[in-house]
């Protein structure tokens, strides 16, 4: 099942892609199918997961990387829908791809340690999931936003000034995205702190949740990042173009936490 | 029956020649009922716009229609044939399918991939259907060339891409801002270039227009030429301008008004929110070195020329695939237009085995004394199996494509059942049944 939707997140790639390049109207519609049919055997494979261990599996970092996939493709979707735009659909699906090779090669479902038997964990988990794929797609709204700001004011309206919606529309999706996942990234870390206090576990992995952690670390420096982009940065005159590298930056740290953080380096959420 | 067109165009006739044949000074309507009196063509279409004048027609006789229509031309516009006879073009069958495509495509059009061509062929075929001009071929010609003109549009960059510098400007302000109805214009400068620019931005949507000019009476001027705007005096530029997000700059300046240092001041004021500028003076009003600001977009009027070159050039690069386009779509109509071949021994072995089958039956309900109910069942029996026997060969006659075949099938069937002269009687509407497959449909059951 995981190479079948994987085979249809590639497939979805490829035609958003092609749609990109050629801008037929079918292919746009067959590359939003695709990914909806990627996405509901996602979903089923993630049902499955859940069924055969008992419990949502994102607890360890490759099953996490596996479900934020899945609520990226889903927020994918539903921005899609609501702006009837699919220009960005071939950015964040090199993403979506890119990320589900790992889950896909070693899908890595792990028992849950008994520390996490927690309401709390699973508000903690899925918050700070759906808040990392906001970010991914503010990042690539951010791209975007750059790649067509540099055409215009290059003066050479070429491939993106035909393909992309303006710069204002970009502005404004960015602007939500970021929000959203602001608000998310807050319940996400507030929960999880509130957690770990109330916890009263010798496990080791608990009493190493602390701020040294590099994991939390560079959650709290996220957090500062989007709170400054949602909330100072226009009122500096920091519009437009500066607060799409801003999106590209905060979600570089993400990602950095997400995937190499959480294989090699911390020692408090390698679960 | 033979598909007729005849016509002029930009590439074929002077202005003032377009001028006076132009058939939308007195309603296509008219025309269209005069053609309708001369009845030397059975369907007749008439397309005209600024840049060309068409005539489409089916008839039997090719000589007769255009004779007939040539005159037409002349006596109704009140010209010698003479002197349009040079200017015009004339097609026939799928030469004229083909130059109606690309016409609706937007490939004869004096701007390549202008939009407008499509509506108004759209219109011309509306109004032949509404004065019932239009019958069966020229329909489904027509609604062919809507798809062709459709498919280019969505298919192709044939139209994409703005070809004028006025165009230009507002297609860049739309990137920048999206709607243009809450945006502000500012124009700088109360000048007739700088009037055009404004009264353009405001049939392109973008209402709110600010006129800043050194002459307060000047400005009030413009400003009710434009229909509506507000004028603010010269000393308050500043102000107007960090309230603004579209400036045209369009004074008489010997040198730049707008230097850089005074824009980077009033960017600092806009809190990053961008600032479109278009300088269309000539000598510059604005220094060049602004555009490195950053939120400032600042194109002039040789940039702006730029992109509509580079965007002609596109177009052009797009013609390739407009043309396959028509020939794909073209090829579909030949077909369509081949399979009507066959219809009139269609029709005559239909009527053929309806006139034995109503003759037996009459002969039947005579003698016998059969009740209603029974009646009715002979009848639907009778004609059902008709039917059944009928089907396979109809669908048949109506695949083959060559007209050798066509002709050689009709006189087998003609000498096998007899046909004969009954052929010249065939009925319209019959006709027309066969030929949109309701006879088919009602056959399967």
């Amino acid at each position: 099942m995981r190479f079948v939707a994987f085979a249809l997140y590639v497939a979805a790639f490829g035609a958003y892609v092609w749609h990109f390049a050629r801008r037929e109207a079918a292919v746009g519609r067959a590359a939003t199918t695709l990914l909806v049919a990627a996405a509901f055997a996602h979903t089923f494979l993630i049902g499955m997961q859940t069924m055969e261990i008992g419990h949502v599996p994102f607890a360890g970092p490759t099953s996490a990387i596996s479900t934020f996939v899945w609520m990226l493709a889903l927020a994918y979707l539903y921005a899609e829908m609501a702006t009837e735009e699919r220009a960005m659909g071939a950015f964040i699906l090199l993403l979506i791809v890119a990320l589900q090779t790992i889950p896909t090669i070693s899908p890595g479902i792990e028992d849950r340690a008994e520390v996490l038997e927690s309401p709390l964990f699973g508000i903690h988990v899925s918050s700070l999931l759906f808040a990392y794929a906001s970010f991914a797609l503010a990042c690539m709204i951010g791209i975007t936003y750059v790649l067509l700001f540099k055409e215009i004011k290059a003066k050479h309206l070429g491939f993106f000034y035909a393909r992309l919606p303006s710069l204002q529309v970009l502005d404004t999706m960015n602007q939500r995205a970021i929000v959203i996942g602001w608000v998310f990234l807050t319940i996400g870390l507030v929960v999880g702190a509130v957690w770990a206090n109330q916890t009263a576990s010798t496990d080791p992995r608990v009493q190493a949740m602390q701020l040294q952690d590099p994991k939390i670390f560079l959650a709290v420096v996220c957090w500062a990042v989007y709170s400054f982009e949602a909330f100072a940065a226009r009122r500096i005159g920091w519009g437009g173009r500066r607060t799409a590298y801003l999106s590209a930056i905060g979600f570089a740290i993400v990602l950095l936490n997400f995937v190499p953080i959480s294989y090699f380096l911390t020692r408090s959420h390698n679960f | 029956m033979r598909i007729y067109l005849i016509g002029l165009s930009h590439q074929t006739a002077p202005v003032e020649l377009r001028e006076r044949l132009d058939f939308q000074a007195r309603g296509v309507d008219a025309a269209l009922q005069t053609l309708g009196k001369r009845a030397a063509a059975r369907e007749v279409v008439v397309l005209s716009t600024c840049n060309r004048a068409e005539l489409y027609a089916t008839c039997e006789d090719l000589d007769t229609a255009r004779r007939d229509l040539h005159a037409f031309l002349s006596e109704y516009h009140d010209v010698t044939e003479q002197a349009v006879a040079p200017h015009l073009y004339e097609r026939t069958d799928l030469d004229a399918a083909r130059h109606l495509f690309r016409v609706a495509a937007g490939l004869d059009s004096l701007v390549v991939g202008e939009p407008q061509i499509l509506g108004q062929v759209k219109d011309a075929h509306s109004a032949a259907s509404a004065a019932q001009s239009s019958g069966a071929i020229l329909n489904r010609l027509f609604h062919a060339s809507f798809a062709v003109g459709k498919r280019v549009r969505t298919e192709t960059g044939l139209g994409a891409g703005a070809v004028s510098v006025s165009f230009a400007a507002v297609s860049l302000a739309r990137k920048i801002f999206g709607d243009l109805s809450e945006r502000a214009v500012v124009v700088v400068g109360a000048g007739e270039m700088g009037k055009l620019t404004a009264r353009h931005m405001k049939s392109q949507g973008a209402p709110h227009i600010t006129i800043v000019s050194r002459s307060m009476a000047h400005a009030a001027r413009t400003a009710e030429a434009i229909g509506g705007a507000s004028v603010a005096p010269w000393d308050d530029l500043d102000a107007s301008l960090a309230a603004g997000d579209i400036v045209i700059a369009a004074t008489g300046a010997a040198s730049p008004i707008l230097t850089k240092a005074r824009l980077e001041a009033i960017m600092r004021t806009r809190r990053g929110r961008p600032l479109f500028i278009i300088d269309i003076a000539m000598p510059r009003d604005v220094e060049a070195a602004a555009g490195e600001l950053e939120q400032v977009f600042l194109y002039n009027i040789d940039d702006l020329q730029s992109t509509v070159r580079e965007n002609m050039a596109r177009r052009a690069s797009e013609v390739a695939r407009a043309e396959s386009i028509v020939a794909e779509e073209l090829e579909k109509f030949a077909a369509w237009l081949r399979s009507r071949g066959a219809v009139p021994t269609i029709v005559a072995l239909r009527q053929h085995f309806e006139a034995i089958r109503r003759a037996e039956l009459d002969r039947l309900l005579k003698q016998s004394s059969l009740t209603a109910e029974a009646q009715e069942r002979v009848e639907d029996i009778t004609r059902l199996f008709m039917e059944k026997l009928l089907l396979t060969p109809t669908e048949q006659l109506k695949l083959l494509g060559d007209q050798e075949i066509v002709g050689a099938y009709s006189e087998a069937l003609t000498r096998l059942f007899g046909l004969g002269s009954s052929h010249a009687a065939e009925s319209d509407a019959h006709r027309s049944r066969v030929i949109d497959g309701t006879f088919n449909r009602n056959t399967r059951r």
